[in-house]
C-alpha cells in the first residue's frame, strides 16, 4: 500500500473519531446542564471550560473568545475554523483526506464523509442552539454509520488495519484527556472523595463522564448502580470488553499493529510495536490502587505521552517518504504529520493548478 | 408535437439542428426522445434534475473554480437531454478518427525519428522544430511498439451542413472521459425507461480498454505489469477524474510524491519497502514531469523519471513530446500528414485554417477579423481567443498588434456556427444550445474508439464556447443501432 494512502486512511478515522468525541462530549455536557440548573449555577465558566481542556486548548479559545459559556463553547468546538479539531474542521479534514484517496476507499464510505461534511455546511449555530439533541444525534449517527460502512464494504488488507489503528489511538487518547479533566475537577484532593461523591452533583457529574463515553449502560452492568470513581476510573481505563475503554482501544490498536508488521506477544520488530506493548503492558499488569498510588493525573499523563510517541513512531516507519537524503533521524525534522490537508498536499497548490 | 417543444427555436435555416430537420420535422431517431420528454410534467423533470445532482454531488463529481475561495467545488452542468448519433453516422467519425490519429502517429514517430516528412518540404520545418511543444531531447528515442498518442480526444463539430469536422486534436492529456461514464451512469438512473427504448451502445468497457492498451505499452515481460495513474494532485481540477479512473482500472493512484527513481528504474513508495512500476498513465504535463530534465522547480514531477523512461525501464502515456502534432499550426497541415503516410484522402475535414505566419494568410487574417475566431496556437481551455464577430473594434486593434508581433504564434478560422441541440434552461423551458464532441481514441497494438464521447453544450444562451471552465455543461452521448 502506498504510504501516503496508509497516512491518509489513518487520519482520515482519525479526525472522524474525533468530531464523534467532540459532539458527544458537548451532548453529554448539554444535557448535564439541564440536570443540573435546578441545583446549582449552570452559568459557571467551570461546567464548560473543562470541555475546552478536553479537546483543545485554553489560549487558542482566549485568543477567539472573551467567556466560556454554551454558545462560545458550542460555536467554537462545533463551527469554528480556527481550531483545528472543531467538528467542522475535523470532518473537513476526514473529507479531504478521503478525496485524496477516493480509488483506494469504497465509493460507500466517500458518500458517507460527503454527506456528513455536506451536512455540516447546510448547519447554523442557531439550529444547534435550539436543537443540540437532534444535531449532536445526526453526527453520532454519520460516524457510526461510516465505521459499520467501513466494516462492511471495505476488504480485510493492510489499508483496513490502518483505519482501526487512527480510530483506536484517537479514542484512547480523547477518553484519557477527558478523564484526565474531569477527574481533576471533581476530585481535587485523595481521601475527600467519598464524602465528595455523596454529593448528588458530584453522582450527576460522574453518570456524565460515562455517558461522555457512551459506557453508562455498560458500567453498570458491572458494577450495579455503585457510582463512585475507583470503580468509574476501573472501567474507564482498565476494562477489556467495553469498546470505549482506554485498555480496549490500546489492545485494538496493537492488534492491527501486528497485523501489518507480523509481531506478536513479547516479540515486537520495529519501534511502534515495541511502544503500544509497552503500553498495553502497563495497562494490563495495573490495579485502580496502582493508579491513585501514582497519581491519578501522573498516570493519565504518562498515556498521553505514549500516545503521541506511538503515533511519531508510526508516522517514520510507515508514512514518512523514505529517501536516503531526506530521511529524519529525529521527529521533529519530519514532515508535519496531520493527514493531507494541513500537511503537504497544499505546497503545490499552484502548480496541481496550471496542469492541462 | 407538444408542449415542451413547441416554442423551441431550432431555426434550421440559419443552424444545423440536431433534432429538427430543415423541412421543421423531428428527425426519425429523435422521435422516441421527444415523445417521452413532452410526456414529463415539469415536476417529473425537477424529480429527475434532483435525482441527477444528487448522484452527481454523492459521487463528489465535482470540478473546481480556480481563482476563488476554498471549498468552491461545483458540479458539472449535466443537460438532461441526450444527445443520440445513429450508427452509421458514427462509423463515419470511428473510421475518420482512427485514419486521423493513425496519420498523427506516424507523423510523431517520423518527427522524432528521421524527419522524412520535413525532408520532403510537406511542412516546413521551422514551424515544427519551432514549436513549443517540441522535444529536442527525445530526437531518437522510440517508445514501446512506436506508439506516442495512446490517449487522444479529438474535439468534432458540425457545420452548417451537418458536416462533421475536427476543430482540434488533443494529444497531450485529454481529460473529460469520466464525464462520458457518470453521464451515462446519470442517465440510465433517471430515464430508464426512455433509455430501454433505443439500443444504445454501451461505454462502460473504457476502463478496461483502457487498462489494456497501458498493459501493451509495458516494457517489461511480466504476465501482470503494474500501471499506475500519475496525477498533480487533489486542487486540480480534474482530479476526480484521475481518481476514478485509477478505481475503474483497479490500479494505484500516485501524485509524483509517491514515486521514487533508483538505479534508472521507478518505484512506488509503499508501506512495505519500494514496488517496481512499468507503465504510467500520466496526467501531469511535459513541463512538470521531471524536475531534472524540464522545470526545476516542479514540485509534482519525479526526479529521474525521464532517464528511466530514455532507457526503456518504463512507458509514458501518453509519450514525451506528443503537443508538436496538437499544436494548432500544425493542426492545419493534418490533411497533408494523412495524405503523406498513409497515401489516402481525409475522411473526416479540417475546419479551414489561416496561419499568420504565413505572410499571405496574415493579410487575409488583418483584414476580416471581424469574421474570424483568432486562437492562439498553444492555448487550450478557451483561453487567449478572439471571436470576431463578438468582439469590439478595440479588441480587434489590440489582438492585431498581438498577432503582428508573433505570428507564428497565431492561426485564424472562419467563425463557425456549430450545430444546435434542445437543452434545458430551467425545468420547464428549453432552448438551442451549440454543441461539439469530443470521443475518445485508445492506442497500444491498435487503435479502438468507444462508441460515444463527450457532447459538451454552451449554456449560455447565444454562446458559442463549450468549456467547462467557460459555463459549458455536458450531455449524455448516444451511439445507437437503427
Amino acid at each position: 500500500m502506498l504510504s501516503r494512502v496508509a497516512e491518509s486512511l489513518f487520519w482520515m478515522s482519525r479526525y472522524f473519531e474525533r468530531a464523534e468525541n467532540t459532539a458527544r462530549f458537548l451532548d453529554v455536557n448539554f444535557n448535564l446542564m439541564l440536570d443540573l440548573n435546578s441545583i446549582t449555577d449552570v452559568d459557571h465558566p467551570n461546567y464548560w471550560k473543562p470541555l475546552i481542556m478536553v479537546m483543545s486548548n485554553l489560549d487558542n479559545f482566549n485568543a477567539h473568545y472573551q467567556e466560556y459559556n454554551v454558545h462560545t463553547v458550542t460555536d467554537y468546538l462545533v463551527f469554528n475554523r480556527q481550531n483545528t479539531s472543531s467538528i467542522l474542521s475535523s470532518i473537513s479534514m476526514a473529507r479531504e483526506n478521503a478525496r485524496s484517496i477516493i480509488e483506494s476507499i469504497s465509493s460507500e464510505m466517500w458518500e458517507q464523509v460527503n454527506n456528513l461534511y455536506h451536512f455540516l455546511q447546510s448547519v447554523t449555530p442557531q439550529q444547534v442552539h435550539t436543537d443540540p439533541y437532534s444535531f449532536y444525534k445526526e453526527i453520532k449517527n454519520a460516524s457510526h454509520l461510516f465505521q459499520g460502512i467501513t466494516d462492511n464494504t471495505f476488504s480485510r488488507n493492510e489499508g483496513w488495519d490502518f483505519v482501526q489503528i487512527g480510530k483506536y489511538l484517537e479514542r484512547a487518547d480523547n477518553a484519557a484527556r477527558l478523564i484526565d479533566v474531569k477527574y481533576h475537577m471533581l476530585m481535587p484532593k485523595r481521601g475527600q472523595h467519598l464524602d465528595l461523591v455523596k454529593d448528588s452533583v458530584d453522582i450527576i457529574q460522574w453518570m456524565a463522564v460515562l455517558k461522555s463515553c457512551s459506557a453508562l449502560e455498560a458500567f453498570r452492568k458491572v458494577y450495579l448502580s455503585k457510582i463512585d470513581p475507583d470503580n468509574i476510573l476501573r472501567f474507564l481505563i482498565l476494562d477489556r470488553t467495553f469498546p470505549r475503554s482506554i485498555t480496549f482501544s490500546i489492545c485494538a490498536a496493537q492488534e492491527a499493529l501486528w497485523r501489518i508488521s507480523g509481531s506478536s506477544l513479547h516479540r515486537y520488530v520495529n519501534n511502534v510495536d515495541r511502544l503500544i506493548g509497552k503500553t498495553d503492558a502497563e495497562l494490563s499488569y495495573t490495579t485502580v490502587e496502582d493508579i491513585f498510588h501514582k497519581g491519578v493525573h501522573e498516570f493519565l499523563e504518562e498515556i498521553e505521552h505514549g500516545l503521541i510517541r506511538i503515533g511519531e513512531q508510526l508516522h517514520l516507519l510507515y508514512f514518512a517518504y523514505h529517501t536516503p537524503k531526506i530521511e529524519p533521524l529525529d521527529v521533529s525534522e519530519a514532515l508535519p504529520f496531520t493527514g493531507v490537508a494541513g500537511g503537504r498536499a497544499n505546497w503545490s497548490q499552484s502548480q496541481q493548478q496550471q496542469q492541462q | 408535437m407538444t408542449r415542451l417543444f413547441d416554442n423551441y427555436d431550432a431555426l434550421p435555416d440559419r443552424f444545423f439542428d440536431e433534432v429538427i430537420s430543415r423541412d421543421d420535422t423531428p428527425r426519425v431517431h429523435y422521435e422516441k426522445m421527444m415523445r417521452r420528454f413532452t410526456q414529463l410534467s415539469p415536476e417529473d423533470i425537477r424529480a429527475r434534475r434532483e435525482l441527477v445532482n444528487i448522484f452527481f454531488r454523492n459521487q463528489g463529481i465535482t470540478f473546481t473554480v480556480y481563482g476563488v475561495e476554498e471549498g468552491i467545488e461545483r458540479i458539472f452542468p449535466f443537460d438532461l437531454i441526450p444527445r443520440i448519433i445513429p450508427l452509421p453516422e458514427w462509423e463515419v467519425i470511428e473510421r475518420g478518427l482512427i485514419q486521423r490519429i493513425t496519420a498523427l502517429n506516424e507523423f510523431l514517430s517520423d518527427i522524432y525519428q528521421g524527419q522524412k516528412i520535413l525532408k520532403d518540404r510537406i511542412i516546413p520545418p521551422e514551424l515544427v522544430l519551432g514549436s513549443k511543444h517540441f522535444r529536442r531531447e527525445f530526437v531518437g528515442v522510440k517508445p514501446p511498439l512506436g506508439v506516442y498518442i495512446h490517449v487522444t480526444g479529438s474535439d468534432l463539430i458540425r457545420d452548417g451542413a451537418g458536416r462533421y469536422l475536427v476543430l482540434e486534436d488533443n494529444l497531450r492529456t485529454p481529460s473529460g472521459v469520466s464525464y462520458m461514464l457518470q453521464n451515462r451512469q446519470a442517465m440510465k438512473k433517471a430515464f430508464p425507461v426512455l433509455f430501454d427504448q433505443y439500443k444504445v451502445r454501451p461505454v462502460d468497457g473504457y476502463p478496461q480498454q483502457l487498462l489494456k492498451t497501458l498493459q501493451e505499452i509495458s516494457p517489461t515481460l511480466k504476465p501482470e505489469p503494474k500501471v499506475v495513474v500519475l496525477t498533480p494532485g487533489i486542487y486540480n481540477s480534474a482530479y476526480f477524474e484521475h481518481s476514478y479512473l485509477a478505481q475503474q482500472m483497479g490500479v494505484q493512484l500516485t501524485e509524483g510524491r509517491d514515486l521514487v527513481v533508483n538505479n534508472n528504474k521507478v518505484y512506488t513508495r509503499t508501506t512495505r519497502g519500494l514496488q517496481r512500476v512499468d507503465v504510467i498513465y500520466r496526467r501531469v504535463d511535459d513541463d512538470f514531469i521531471d524536475p531534472l530534465v524540464f522545470r526545476p522547480d516542479s514540485k509534482l514531477g519525479v526526479a529521474g523519471l525521464i532517464n528511466a523512461y530514455r532507457k526503456g525501464n518504463v512507458a509514458l502515456a501518453n509519450a514525451i513530446g506528443t503537443g508538436v502534432a496538437d499544436d494548432k499550426v500544425i493542426y492545419s497541415f493534418v490533411p497533408d500528414i494523412i495524405r503523406y503516410y498513409l497515401n489516402e484522402d481525409p475522411i473526416l475535414d479540417n475546419v479551414e485554417t489561416w496561419l499568420a505566419s504565413n505572410p499571405m494568410h496574415l493579410k487575409h487574417i488583418l483584414a476580416n477579423l471581424e469574421t474570424l475566431v483568432v486562437k492562439a496556437a498553444n492555448e487550450s481551455g478557451g483561453y487567449g481567443m478572439l471571436v470576431g464577430p463578438e468582439s469590439t473594434a478595440a479588441e480587434r486593434e489590440k489582438f492585431a498588434e498581438k498577432i503582428v508581433a508573433n505570428p507564428r504564434n497565431y492561426i485564424a478560422q472562419p467563425t463557425i456556427s456549430l450545430s444546435r441541440h434542445p437543452s434545458f434552461f430551467n425545468d420547464n423551458e428549453i432552448a438551442a444550445c451549440h454543441i461539439d464532441l469530443r470521443p475518445y481514441v485508445l492506442y497500444g497494438k491498435s487503435p479502438s474508439i468507444v462508441p460515444g464521447g463527450l457532447t459538451r453544450v454552451a449554456l449560455k444562451r447565444g454562446s458559442l464556447v463549450v468549456n467547462s471552465s467557460q459555463g459549458g455543461g455536458s450531455k449524455d452521448t448516444w451511439v445507437i443501432d437503427i
